[in-house]
């Protein structure tokens, strides 16, 4: 099992959801973070943004899916400049659901 | 060292946080995020001429949750996994989910401890 972390556009969040959810991958958690790349945010002319609003999107899935996913956010969330974001892949060792207190996604 | 990543209900986390503090985990971050499972987040059910209906247009996507992180020695993986779902289970399709993730290391800033003894 592997977890998924996509730092992306926030407008760009929507249409990543809803592809993915076309897919079959539905559940997804959202949180709205702040942060720059190695472009260290932008600046125009005296004004600089340090830190740029992004959304992260959290999908846990299995090891088989990974490519799946990870190729559907990269099309989705492509705009070609700088700024589009990272995918992030981590392993989870056992997910659990709380309301049955089962083992699995 | 394992992080435990649990998104749970909003109105769940004081009552988490008590039954993880009986048991002696106090450090923990919980912060606020949108989410869904496989469900694709929340349907209305409309009274139609033929019954009660799902429909698929009127949804709520985003339901709103806490997401707790936490980190724990191997040892106390079992022990924390079950207060919390002890704490969170109704039974209710939105209960959560937890996720165990390997952590390699962890560095306490201030003392510049590493290992286990920069989480205990």
């Amino acid at each position: 099992m592997k977890m998924i972390r996509a730092i992306i556009r926030p407008e760009r969040a929507e249409v990543v959801a809803s592809s993915l959810a076309a897919a079959g991958f539905p559940a997804l958690t959202r949180m709205d973070v702040y942060g720059r790349g190695k472009q260290k945010g932008i600046s125009f002319d005296a004004i600089k943004y340090e830190e740029l609003p992004k959304s992260m999107l959290m999908i846990v899935v299995e090891d088989e899916n990974v490519s799946k996913v990870t190729s559907i956010i990269q099309v989705s969330a492509l705009t070609g400049y700088y700024g589009d974001g990272k995918i992030l892949i981590t392993p989870v060792d056992t997910a659990y659901t709380i309301r049955t207190g089962e083992e699995g996604l | 060292m394992k992080e435990i990543v649990a998104v749970l209900r909003m109105n769940k986390v004081q009552h988490t946080r008590d039954a993880l503090a009986e048991k002696g985990h106090y450090a923990m971050t919980v912060k606020n995020v949108l989410g869904r499972g496989k469900q694709k987040g929340l349907q209305y059910e409309l009274e139609g001429d033929s019954g009660p209906q799902f429909t698929e247009s009127p949804r709520i996507h985003y339901i709103p949750k806490r997401l707790l992180m936490l980190l724990v020695t191997d040892d106390h993986v079992e022990e924390v996994v079950e207060t919390i779902i002890k704490a969170n289970q109704t039974g209710n399709i939105g209960d959560g989910k937890i996720f165990i993730c390997p952590v390699e290391d962890a560095i306490r800033v201030r003392t510049k401890e590493t290992g286990d003894r920069a989480i205990l």
